[in-house]
């Protein structure tokens, strides 16, 4: 059964070999000669090195999300959002086959993109490319490198990636599994992330920092900030206890500014908090927050103010990255050009807030207290189910619906909870499911939502839910009455 | 009485995990009066084929979201004629192809591999289901009288169906509670 217990390295080893084993590029790849290559990168292509300099210097760094399939064609990417879109920080998105283990879908990908000119795949299949390939992209760029993606079961892809020059890596056993996968077991997922966390303690041990980042948006729908947050904790406090020590926390933008203030300040105190109280100390966390995540509108003109206005709210709540989206998000991945245009657009909206100082005003504080409630019903929940150790309570909780993410394709999880938007666009819980929020906590949600429905002068229905799935989409925040 | 209802199956192919279309597609095409099968998201070509046979299904609507649907979809009518689905209703929509690509052009594509109708993701789907009536009526020669059905749809909106392939899945947002005309669904599982 699964442990919050650090991997012994005799196990660890274990796993490995059959690890590497899963695909040809897997056979020869050295953490020795990874750690080595590391040593060698300049601080300024660092991850962690970079999000600790803006955290101390008060910067919100820009990060667009690019993959394609063919390797020259993935650089030539990069280096444009590098000159053209000004990107302070790069990722490599890995492409949906190598995401599921499908190394074989992905080597047909390749090929038809070979053939037929363009990228055939949604991203940068990078195990397939083994270390060397890898490396040649590290080579070629001159900002730090994160590997983005949304793999279960990404203890390969982190072997090949890490060795070959990478210096951050996303994801998580809840937030790469539940919004990703249909019927990847909880218990399984945690124990490859543990594994992942492994491999980046071990390099962490050897004097190599390695950026973590937990996937904060989940499905990007509708996600109530607790939930968005507890997730994050959790993976952050699993991290920790295999050796990582460079801990980034994210958040998607809800739509609410009031709402999404709060909840990037409750989230980096509730994180030091537990992190504390689990008896850690020795780690450097920054927050990151994601320009919206759900349904774009299809009019670029549109696309670009949903942009601006995540850019504005990312500056506001003072998160040390923004990840940025592009004007052809609802309709494609996005061109380089468009990607930069994403970038310029944010660039501009953050430098215009940037030296605007925003109080924290009573409304802010009322979420923020809120926020924090919640966590912790959900937290200590969590714990208690555990016996006082989260990996087992965090099975226990999907089990039991205590954890619950809206929308989320998995079989493992409840899928109970309902959320809504209420009279003001904040993302409100219409539905508990099993989730353990006081009652106290339940009727302000339901007092909320009823101004709305007053207002709409319609009775709190399921309508609702799908008019503010749709309504950004449709040009606005809250999905009224059509 | 109330003529049966025409079966349908949708769900999202290949390793494509986007789930939040395809509950609404769900919740949609339920309340236009078919009976909605819905494997979910990841779903395979065999498996779509596999419940389609096993429901009698007269169409089935593949949706793609994450730009692998060219490769996806490759030999899907194929498949269907070589399982003795020869007349089957093939409707695919979303955001077919990887990047911003003219709707014509995607059209293109997904009509020579056999599809009856291609759909971009903003399409209004009171629009689609008009023209599934229509091609059913064609194809098969009747349809359930759409009206009867809507009517029904509120009662008639238990989950009865069991989804093929999908054990583990419970069924949603059952309009259980009847008190005033306040629905309070139950949840919104997506397979
Ligand atoms: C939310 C979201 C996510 C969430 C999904 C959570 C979940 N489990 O559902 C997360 C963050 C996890 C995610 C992940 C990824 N995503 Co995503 N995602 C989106 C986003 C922003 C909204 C999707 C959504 O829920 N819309 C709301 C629903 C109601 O609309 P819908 O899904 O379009 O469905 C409607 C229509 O398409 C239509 N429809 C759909 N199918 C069919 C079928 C028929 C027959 C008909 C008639 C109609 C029809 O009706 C539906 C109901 O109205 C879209 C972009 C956008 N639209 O703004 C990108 C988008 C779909 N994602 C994209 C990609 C590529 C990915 C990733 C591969 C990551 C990556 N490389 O960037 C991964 C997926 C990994 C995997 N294994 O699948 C791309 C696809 C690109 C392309 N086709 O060129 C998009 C378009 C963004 C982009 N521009 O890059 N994503």
């Amino acid at each position: 059964m699964i442990k919050d217990e650090k991997i012994e390295l005799k196990e660890f080893y274990e796993i490995r070999k059959d690890v590497l084993q899963t695909w040809p590029t897997g056979r020869n790849v050295s953490i020795e000669e990874g750690i080595k290559f590391h040593r060698t990168i300049p601080e300024e292509r660092r991850f962690a090195l970079v999000m600790s300099k803006a955290r101390k210097k008060r910067l919100t760094l820009l990060q667009p999300r690019a993959g394609v399939a063919l390797i020259d064609d993935h650089i030539k990417l990069l280096r444009y959002l590098e000159t053209e879109g000004q990107a302070d920080l790069l990722p490599t998105t890995i492409d949906a086959y190598t995401r599921q283990n499908r190394y074989e879908e992905a080597e047909k990908g390749i090929e038809r993109s070979k053939q037929t000119g363009s990228s055939m795949l949604n991203g940068f299949p990078a195990v397939n490319y083994g270390v060397e390939g890898c490396r040649r992209v590290v080579e070629s760029l001159s900002k730090p490198l994160q590997i983005r993606h949304g793999t279960p079961d990404a203890r390969l892809l982190a072997e090949i990636t890490l060795a070959a020059g990478f210096t951050s890596f996303e994801g998580g056993g809840i937030s790469y599994n539940i919004p990703y996968a249909k019927r990847v077991p909880v218990e399984k997922s945690l124990g490859d992330w543990q594994y992942v966390d492994r491999l980046v303690g071990l390099y962490e041990e050897n004097g190599v920092k390695i950026n973590r980042e937990p996937f904060g948006p989940l499905t990007g729908t509708l996600v109530p900030p607790c939930i968005s947050i507890v997730s994050g904790i959790i993976e952050g406090l699993l991290a920790l206890r295999q050796g990582a020590k460079s801990i980034t926390l994210g958040y998607g933008q809800g739509g609410n500014i009031i709402q999404d203030v709060a909840a990037i300040a409750s989230l980096r105190e509730l994180a030091e908090d537990y992190f504390h109280r689990a008896g850690f100390d020795d780690f450097e966390l920054t927050t990151v927050f994601h320009q919206w995540m759900g349904g774009f509108p299809e009019d670029e003109a549109k696309a670009f103010s949903v942009i601006a206005f995540g850019a504005i709210v990312a500056r506001l709540s003072g998160a040390e990255k923004v990840i940025v989206k592009s004007p052809h998000e609802a309709m494609g991945i996005p061109t380089k050009e468009a990607n930069a245009q994403g970038l310029r657009t944010t660039r501009q909206a953050i430098n215009m807030v940037e030296d605007q100082v925003v109080l924290h005003p009573e409304d802010i504080r009322i979420e923020l207290e809120l926020i924090k409630k919640e966590v912790h019903c959900l937290i200590d929940k969590v714990y208690e189910l555990g016996k006082g150790d989260i990996a087992i309570g965090t099975v226990a909780a999907f089990e039991a619906g205590v954890l619950d993410i809206p929308f989320a394709p998995s079989i493992y999880n409840h899928g109970k909870i309902i959320p809504m938007r209420d009279n003001e666009g904040f993302i409100r819980i219409f539905n508990q499911g099993n989730l353990p929020l006081s009652d106290e906590i339940m009727a302000y949600h339901r007092e909320r939502l009823n101004e709305r429905a007053r207002a709409e002068g319609r009775p709190i229905s399921f309508e609702m839910v799908t008019d503010d799935i749709y309504a950004i989409s449709k040009g606005k925040l809250v999905g009224r009455p059509r | 009485m109330e003529k049966e209802k025409d079966t349908i199956v949708i769900g999202v192919i290949g390793s494509d995990c986007h789930s939040v279309g395809n509950k609404i597609l769900e919740l949609f095409f339920t309340s236009e009066g078919f009976k909605v099968v819905n494997l979910g998201v990841m779903v395979s070509q065999q498996e779509f084929v596999d419940a389609a046979i096993e429901t009698n299904a007269k169409a089935i609507l593949v949706s793609s979201l994450y730009g692998h649907g060219e490769i996806d979809c490759q030999g899907f009518r194929d498949l269907c004629i070589e399982k003795g689905l020869d007349s089957i209703i093939l409707y695919v929509g979303g955001n077919l192809v990887v990047g911003k690509t003219p709707v014509s052009v995607v059209e293109e594509k997904f009509k020579k591999m056999g599809f009856d109708r291609v759909f971009p993701p903003d399409i209004d789907l009171k629009q689609v289901a008009e023209l599934l009536r229509q091609d059913i009526k064609e194809r098969f020669g009747s349809s359930s009288k759409e009206q009867e059905a809507k009517d029904q749809s509120e009662q008639d909106s238990q989950p009865d169906q069991k989804n093929p392939g999908d054990e583990g899945s419970q069924n949603n947002l059952t309009g259980q509670d009847n008190q005033n005309n306040m629905k309070e669904p139950e949840g919104f599982k997506v397979k």
